[in-house]
């Protein structure tokens, strides 16, 4: 592994966990995105050494490891999805709580925590027709979950 | 080729219901005859590898090391059919009671292609693509109601998960630049020679991200949340299914690839799966709700199978396998039998509650005993009295919910009974756990198999 | 998340670049298909390229405008699945023939018909299916992002 590779991966992930501590979804999903960017990049990171060349070899050439290519065009593939899946539920959270931050998300769950009651006994019913008025019950859930 | 139509069923048929309509009852009922079918299926390759025997599968059929090795023992295919048979019934729960979603069906069909791809691989990075196959599919099943307190559980559920995934990605990525190989066998061969420091590093992240899944004392901040949150057939998933990745995770891994390291941690191990027998016991104790109840307890829960991975040997592995099986069928009867009303629900949920607690005529009875026989091979008085206490607690918490809901004076609270079918699921699960404490032979015997299986690899 | 901003019509550039990009990208990724083999490229890559293409039109149009003017975009779903089903064929079928998954045809060593760059043999099938799933997963997701919001909680 070369040292600029591996600065790089230790500033992704500092930065991905300093945005993770944020109160806002959006900052949070953020954060999430570049730590996976920190784990493709030390996985390319595994093969790569100097003087080993990983793309446009010149016949006769040391060729680096391709494997790890391989397997980061992978988890980049699992990431795209992942990701895409947790947006699409912060993008519903949003529009159902009205809020992106963490906190007031919170506060407005504990607004609601008599009505809330209410629905909770009805949820364990299963029978019992559930309480139209808390929000979108028929609505399909995210839909990533088609990715992969 | 039995090993590839295991995957092939559920994947496909997966891959077809998520694009009906989940909501109509023909798609839902296809997606337990689906199931069935993969479970049917794992049960003829569980027939065929309980003598000690593989089967094995490279891609393409490429030399192993080239090509993905793909190999059920009766480890892997023990975990399989279980989490198989929790998806069948929870799925089962929900096609009688109507699903509310239109992925419902097809998204846990594609969870039980992502768990059995998980138990039958024996490649280090197939492992993580099916356990993200697995994971994605259960982000989306976590937000199934689609109302606040599902969204919210599947928001914190998604972003916890996701994180642990990535450390186990990352811990891949170090497995391969240590070792240079990615099939299990070489993984674990190579690692006996590298530097030990960052053996113990990687072998670190594999337990963080499996301990997240698992939710063990000091990661299982999600946990309450979530399985509180989700509604009971999915909270049924989560911790009778997709929870056993963790407990497979830690066995495969720890036992079959970093068997030194194990050893080193053994004591660190059983702290904290104490820790977590009493902070889940105690939290459990002292909560209201019967499901938040329920997530404590899961925690407590899988503090055993942690305690018996640390004693190790045998003996010690034997009953965490066997615990983890045991476990994973309570949670899924308790949660299940959390969500129905009725006559015949009351006698299920005592006998899960008996299971847990240990109590004899029920499986979790068959668990403990492991345990305590693991607890007196290691020669630990501490560890005995831990297990005894433990146990009490969980029977002080399971008696507080069963009289909090089930002897309610007012019929009103208690609400309509639920349909005929979903209480005979209910009692038909709780049927199983019986007879699995009366009749635990076979039980013992796939868990005794299973071990083998899984020391076979380091004898050598 | 409001297609077009919050009053009136989007701006003229963006429904223009909107309008031209799904084409060329089309060719673009077709090429990436076809030299995936030698060179760089492959079949994720072409779906991405393609459904960032078709992410302006959600921009700029909005959900229901763009599925007016592309109603083959309605059918997203069903090519996500006839991705996934066609990848996973191109993977399982040679357990028909007896051969472990993810065999392919024409074997290693045996004969391959060229096009140009392009060889034809069954992985092309599993790049084909992976850019349709690709495109479709995404375009569902354009999809639930562009749409005016109805319910919108209380």
């Amino acid at each position: 592994m070369i040292l600029a590779f591996a600065l790089a991966a230790a500033f992704l992930f500092g930065s991905g966990a300093y945005l993770l501590l944020k109160r806002d979804l959006i900052r949070m999903v953020a954060g999430i995105m570049l730590i996976s960017q920190c784990a493709v990049v030390t996985i390319i990171a595994a093969s790569l050494g100097r003087g080993r060349a990983a793309i446009a070899v010149a016949p006769g050439d040391p060729v680096s490891d391709p494997l790890p290519q391989a397997l980061a065009l992978t988890a980049l593939v699992i990431g795209l999805a992942t990701v895409a899946l947790l947006l699409a539920l912060v993008h519903r959270a949003v529009v159902v709580f009205r809020t992106a931050e963490q906190d007031r998300l919170a506060a407005t769950e504990a607004a609601h925590e008599a009505a809330l009651e209410r629905e909770r006994r009805a949820d364990r019913e299963e029978v019992g027709p559930a309480p139209e008025e808390a929000g979108p019950a028929e609505e399909e859930p995210a839909d990533g979950g088609r990715a992969r | 080729m039995l090993l590839s139509i295991a995957l092939l069923v559920p994947w496909v048929s997966g891959a077809l219901l998520v694009a009906l309509d989940g909501r109509r009852r023909a798609v839902a009922w296809l997606a337990v005859v689906a199931l069935a079918a993969n479970l049917a299926v794992l049960g003829v390759l569980a027939a065929e590898v309980s003598t000690g025997g593989v089967a094995q599968v490279v891609t393409g059929g490429w030399p192993v090391g080239v090509g993905i090795v793909l190999r059920a023992d009766a480890l892997g295919v023990a975990f399989a059919a279980l989490s198989v048979l929790v998806l069948l019934a929870a799925a089962a729960h929900e096609a009688i009671g109507g699903v509310r979603s239109r992925t419902f069906p097809g998204l846990v069909v594609l969870l039980s292609a992502g768990l059995t791809g998980l138990f039958v691989t024996a490649d280090v990075f197939s492992f993580y693509v099916f356990f993200e196959l697995a994971m994605t599919a259960s982000y989306a099943l976590s937000a199934y109601g689609g109302k606040r307190r599902q969204l919210r559980a599947a928001l914190v559920f998604t972003a916890v998960n996701l994180l642990g995934s990535f450390i186990f990605l990352l811990s891949v990525a170090g497995a391969y630049r240590v070792t240079g190989a990615l099939a299990m066998d070489q993984v674990a061969q190579r690692l006996l020679t590298v530097n030990p420091n960052a053996a113990v590093l990687i072998a670190a992240g594999f337990f963080t991200a499996f301990s997240v899944k698992l939710g063990l004392f000091p990661f299982h901040f999600w946990l309450p949340t979530v399985y509180a949150g989700a509604r009971p057939a999915v909270a049924a998933i989560l911790s009778g299914a997709v929870a056993n990745i963790g407990s497979y995770g830690l066995l495969r891994f720890g036992v079959a690839l970093f068997p030194e390291q194990l050893r080193l941690a053994g004591v660190a191990l059983v702290v904290l799966g104490a820790a977590s027998i009493v902070y889940g016991g105690v939290m459990a104790v002292a909560r209201g709700d019967a499901a938040e109840m329920l997530a404590y307890s899961a925690i407590g829960q899988v503090g055993y199978v942690l305690v018996a991975l640390g004693v190790g040997g045998p003996v010690g592995l034997t009953a965490a396998v066997l615990y983890s099986a045991v476990n994973s069928l309570n949670k899924a009867l308790l949660f299940l039998a959390s969500g129905v009303r009725g006559a015949l629900v009351a006698a299920a949920f005592a006998l899960g509650a008996l299971s847990v607690a240990g109590v004899p005529p029920a499986a979790g009875f068959v668990g403990k005993l492991e345990l305590f026989r693991t607890g007196v091979v290691a020669g630990s008085a501490a560890l005995v009295v831990l297990l005894v206490v433990g146990s009490a607690l969980s029977l002080v918490y399971l008696f507080q919910v069963y009289q909090r809901r089930f002897w309610r004076a007012d019929p009103q609270a208690v609400g309509a009974a639920s349909p005929l079918a979903q209480r005979l699921l209910t009692a038909a699960l709780a049927l199983l756990v019986l007879a699995l404490g009366v009749w635990p032979e076979p039980l013992l015997a796939f868990s005794g198999h299973a071990v083998e299986a899984l020391l076979a690899g380091n004898s050598p | 998340m409001r297609p077009g901003g919050r009053d009136g019509a989007p701006d003229a550039v963006v429904r223009v670049v909107a309008r031209l990009l799904p084409g060329p990208s089309l060719m673009v990724a077709a090429g990436l298909i076809a030299k995936g083999y030698a060179e760089v490229g492959d079949g994720f890559a072409a779906g991405v390229i393609v459904a960032l293409a078709i992410a302006p039109s959600y921009v700029a149009l909005g959900a229901e405008g763009v599925e007016a003017a592309l109603p083959v975009l309605r059918h997203a779903p069903a090519v996500a699945v006839g991705g996934l089903l066609l990848a996973l064929a191109s993977g399982f079928f040679p357990l028909l023939l007896g051969e472990p998954p993810v065999s392919h045809r024409p074997a290693p060593g045996e004969h391959v018909v060229k096009i140009g760059a392009l060889e034809l043999f069954t992985p092309l099938l599993l790049d084909i299916g992976v850019f349709l799933l690709v495109v479709g997963v995404l375009t569902v997701l354009l999809h639930q992002f562009g749409r005016p919001r109805r319910e919108g909680g209380r």
